[in-house]
């Protein structure tokens, strides 16, 4: 029986149950294979702080080795670090080898899985893993070379190694050979990732082509590289027992105390207090780590998960920010308006989470937009998630929101209607996905809450907009009635109650009275609507400066409103500053001439005494001299 | 050509009318927003009162003062008052659906009267049952008639006579039509009715299926009686006809239908004391007399009748079960302390979360075609009933 048990290699695994992380179908090959070549990318360039420049280009060459497939060729070039060739094998051909493993960092990439699994496609559908041209810093040429994936041993092989000329200071291209089928649009388009991709990273600039259209570039509009946090200690009731201790096991022949002082976050000399009136031996403080055996580990273990600690640091999360996410969502196309959220982190199921959102209207959408569903683009650690919509946290609490209250059409536990985009970017070391393909996040109810609240938040800035639309809307409609209805109303009224013309006239005189002034409540109603916009646009300018993008006629024609509200803001501000600062500056002279004046007093003070003294000795050496 | 009148009013329409006109005029004149006012027909509104028998309409009123949201009601309003005016004027009768492309026609002939123009039959219909609110009138005064269903009657005993509107009469016997029903259509209450022999009762059938069953089965010719079926929620014709039965021939009358919340409301309240929505025409519309035969919750356990669940999972049950506590509520009907039989019938509902159906009866003794015959005629004699 024993002589049947086989081991096998991750790749082997991995090289089995490729649909476990997202190569499940020839359409879904083709959009993961970029989609790990790009988040390598980015996050390789992120760790250096090079601003990314990205080229993505997809062509079909031929037919695929499979039925129903097409050869498709994805090459990903950037202008990152590049790799070593000692690297080469072990990023592209070798699964779980990772620098990012576990350690709780905002990375796009975490386990090492995604690119192996991209090279392990290649080779099993075309007999080639991926070709490779690597230049560092260091380099004077750079390496072309073939990566393979030795399955049985999950290592990375070399093949074809050549050095070659490449006019890029440092960098990296990546060309993949799979079969595969393209499809550009819908939720699980390459257009709609690349779009969700330049969305989350406005500090991208990306040129694509894509199968014959035209190139295509997208230039950044944010010369900022973000810092991935660094990645923080972790926090022990994250933790289970066997994680605990094996933890404890790094820690060698520390004692209790010093680990969980210095393995953790949030234990201090306090806390440890706090676990000795918990019931924790004073003993196993002092006692080495070495000492200790599985029950002493789970007394220990189970003193902490009944202590309440604080909760876990929100300093390891990465946010986008209101400014660059509005900046960045003009990338997008034409829109009129548009309202962004970037909540504070908070920790949800005990993890740091932040949340952003970005709602935009686009122009020029086709009149069935209105009645279908919004774009909803799902980011998780910046990476758009495409698949699995309906069980995800953040299409749940999308549905979760009364959009109608906001000026949106919704049918009941829905998504909203219209031709909007509804972004929602979920940032955390820690996202609970669903599956290894990291499709979908998990719904618990806390971050559900967490995004609802973003949601509503970005949702009542945009119902500004849409009320002001409205009112708009009304005044026009009212204006039109008066028109129509009036001249009628009156007419009639005179036939039946047969009535001279002269008081037929009259009472349209009345009538067009009446209503002039229903109109004029109407249009102030109007004005209020826009007040309360430009007052938000204001806010918005001064904390981001102009990014108007409202093509609204009735919204630029408020703009001068906006600067003004703004400019009497600024000015506002500016006189209390400078108020302040000159209130400061006088009482700091003030200060000091009384200083200068005391100090004078006293000088003048002491000469006096000075003189008082010499003249007394003068007189007493005088009297002396005469005596 | 002189109309039936449907009761005896007072009030001269197209004097009214010109006078509700000329007043909104003069307030335009004076730069002053004319207002209209019309009984608030709701059941909030609703007041019972078991000594009058029906609902009759409070102190709320609905006012439509013009503005710039109104504006086009009330051009509507005018515009159709004065259709129905010319109809009133020539004597024309027409329907709420004539009446609709009639007003089409003539937007369509008149260029500046487009705005007007009507895109569904219910938007016209609207502005007619408005015009009736403020006027206080029935539609029937406006010359403007529904084609109304149910109604449809069978008797031995009872003799119909219509003076038509060229002054002839028309005499029908109910006897000598066979099994054919005679049908009321509108103003039911200007027939004349007669009885060759004494009727002993008048039975309303909700389902007009059952009530041509029992006809076929030998009910008319074996009983001094009038059968009627309903047909559901009364229509204004089935509300007059039963109203002039109960006036003109003075004999009881009683209400067969299922037991539920839907019957007991919309049905059987609407044919006994009228509804919420026709306050100001109930009292010319309802037959207070009329009793509820049942199906009781007695006779389901006497005749062991077969029921449905009412679940809340399913929607129409849910609302069923919603509307019999919201008439417990709100319903000053049931409320009523002279009610108080027929509330707890919606209270046994409530609790047992059962319907059963008038047609259950058939189950009781499936191989004899009298059983439901029977058990009615026991139930009367028995006075089983509310």
């Amino acid at each position: 029986m024993s002589s049947k048990i086989t081991t096998s290699s991750t790749a082997e695994y991995f090289a089995k149950n490729l649909q476990q992380v997202g190569f499940s179908s020839p359409l879904k090959a083709v959009l993961t294979t970029l989609k790990e070549a790009v988040d390598n990318s980015l996050d390789a360039c992120e760790d250096e702080g090079i601003a990314p420049e990205i080229t993505v280009q997809i062509k079909k060459v031929g037919k695929g080795s499979s039925k129903s497939a097409d050869l498709i060729v994805v090459t990903v070039e950037d202008n990152g670090p590049g790799l070593d060739e000692t690297l080469l094998p072990k990023v592209f051909g070798e699964y779980l080898a990772s620098s990012k493993f576990g350690r709780g960092q905002c990375s796009r990439g975490q386990q090492g899985i995604g690119i192996s699994a991209a090279t392990t496609w290649a080779q099993l559908t075309n007999a080639q893993g991926v070709k490779v041209i690597s230049k560092t810093k260091k380099m004077r040429k750079a390496i072309e070379a073939i990566i393979d994936v030795n399955i049985k041993g999950n290592k990375g092989v070399i093949k074809n190694r050549k050095s070659v000329d490449w006019d890029k200071p440092h960098g990296l291209k990546a060309e993949f050979r799979i079969d595969g089928r393209v499809q550009l649009n819908g939720d699980g388009g390459i257009l709609t990732y690349l779009e969700g991709t330049t969305l989350v990273n406005p500090h991208l600039t990306l040129n694509y082509k894509l199968l014959d259209h035209d190139w295509v570039n997208i230039g950044r509009v944010s010369e900022f590289v973000p810092q991935v946090p660094k990645p923080t200690l972790p926090h022990p009731h994250t933790m289970k027992l066997g994680e605990f201790m094996t933890h404890a096991h790094l820690f060698g022949k520390l004692t209790l105390k010093k680990f969980l002082t210095t393995g953790f976050s949030r234990i201090s000399d306090a806390t440890i207090k706090d676990f000795t009136k918990k019931g924790l031996k004073r003993a196993y403080l002092s006692q080495p780590l070495v000492k200790f055996n599985e029950t002493d580990f789970k007394e220990v273990f189970r003193v902490i998960q009944d202590t309440d600690l604080a909760n876990p640091t929100t300093r390891s999360v990465l946010v986008v920010g209101e400014e660059s996410l509005s900046k960045s969502i003009q990338r997008l196309g034409d829109i009129d308006f548009f309202s962004v959220m970037t909540r504070k982190p908070k920790i949800c199921d005990f993890k740091p989470v932040v949340v952003e959102v970005a709602i935009a209207r686009f122009l020029n959408k086709s009149q069935d937009a209105e009645s279908q569903g919004v774009q909803l683009l799902r980011f998780a650690n910046r990476v758009p998630l495409q698949f699995d919509k309906a069980s995800c946290a953040i299409t749940k609490a999308v549905e979760s929101v009364t959009w109608r209250s906001y000026g949106l059409a919704q049918s009941k536990n829905s998504l909203p209607q219209g031709p909007y985009v509804i972004a929602v970017s979920v940032t955390s070391p820690f996202i609970k996905f669903k599956n290894a393909s990291k499709e979908t996040i998990d719904a618990s109810e806390e971050l559900v809450e967490e995004i609802r609240r973003a949601l509503m938040q970005a949702g009542q800035k945009l119902g500004r907009h849409i009320r002001r639309e409205n009112k708009a809307a009304d005044l026009e409609r009212k204006i039109a009635y008066i028109a129509k209805f009036g001249p009628i109303l009156v007419d009639g009224l005179a036939r039946i109650a047969k009535a001279p013309k002269t008081r037929r006239n009259k009472a349209e005189e009345g009538l067009n009275k009446i209503l002039g002034k229903d109109s004029k409540e109407a249009e102030n109603e109007l004005k209020q609507a826009e007040d309360r916009l430009t007052a938000q646009k204001a806010k918005q300018k001064e904390k981001f400066g102009d990014l108007s993008i409202d093509k609204d006629p009735a919204v630029q024609e408020s703009k001068p409103a906006v600067k003004a509200t703004t400019k009497k803001a600024v000015s506002k501000k500016t006189t209390s500053k400078v108020v302040k600062k000159a209130s400061k500056k006088v009482v700091k002279k003030v200060a000091k001439k009384t200083a200068k004046k005391k100090a004078t007093k006293k000088k003048v003070v002491k000469k006096k005494i000075a003189k008082k003294k010499t003249t007394k000795k003068v007189k007493k050496t005088i009297l002396r001299k005469k005596k | 050509m002189a109309l039936l009148k449907v009761r005896k009013s007072k009030i001269n329409i197209p004097k009214e009318a010109q006078l509700m006109c000329d007043k909104m005029l003069k307030d335009l004149e004076r730069s002053k927003r004319p207002v209209l006012t019309a009984v608030k027909c709701s059941l909030d509104n609703s007041l019972y009162n078991s000594r009058v028998g029906y609902l009759t309409p409070g102190d709320k009123r609905v006012k439509t003062e013009l503005n710039v949201s109104s504006v086009q009601k009330l051009a509507r309003t005018v515009f159709m008052l004065e259709v129905l005016l010319n109809n009133i004027d020539t004597g024309a009768v027409n329907t709420k659906r004539e009446l609709y492309y009639m007003a089409k026609g003539l937007v369509k002939s008149e260029k500046e009267l487009k705005p007007l123009d009507f895109e569904e039959q219910t938007e016209s219909d609207a502005v007619i049952d408005y015009i009736c609110d403020v006027l206080e009138v029935y539609r029937e005064e406006l010359n403007c008639f529904a084609n109304d269903r149910g109604g449809q009657t069978y008797s031995k005993e009872l003799i119909v006579t219509e003076t038509l509107s060229d002054g002839t009469k028309a005499t029908v016997e109910l006897g000598s039509l066979g099994t054919s029903p005679f049908q009321p259509k509108n103003k039911p209450q200007a027939l004349q009715l007669k009885a060759k022999k004494k009727i002993d009762f008048c039975l309303v059938v909700e389902s007009e299926g059952t009530a041509n069953t029992l006809v076929a089965n030998g009910f008319t010719k074996r009983n001094k009686c009038i059968v009627m079926g309903a047909q559901g929620v009364p229509s204004n014709a089935v509300r007059g006809w039963c109203k002039t039965i109960q006036d003109q021939l003075k004999v009881p009358i009683y209400f067969f239908g299922d037991l539920d919340a839907y019957t007991l409301q919309n049905i059987y309240r609407t044919l006994k004391a009228g509804s919420a929505a026709s306050l100001i025409r109930n009292s010319d519309f309802s037959a207070p007399q009329v009793r509820f035969l049942g199906v009781l919750p007695e006779d389901v356990k006497k005749y062991d009748l077969l029921c449905y669940d009412v679940t809340t999972k399913d929607a129409s049950d849910a609302r069923s079960l919603k509307k019999a506590k919201d008439a417990l509520e709100n319903d000053p009907f049931f409320k009523d302390k002279k009610n108080k039989k027929l509330a707890s019938i919606l209270h046994w509902l409530i609790k047992n979360k059962v319907r059963c159906e008038q047609q259950s009866l058939f189950s009781v003794n499936p191989k004899d075609p009298l059983t439901t015959e029977k058990i009615i005629l026991e139930k009367i004699k028995r006075g089983s009933y509310v």
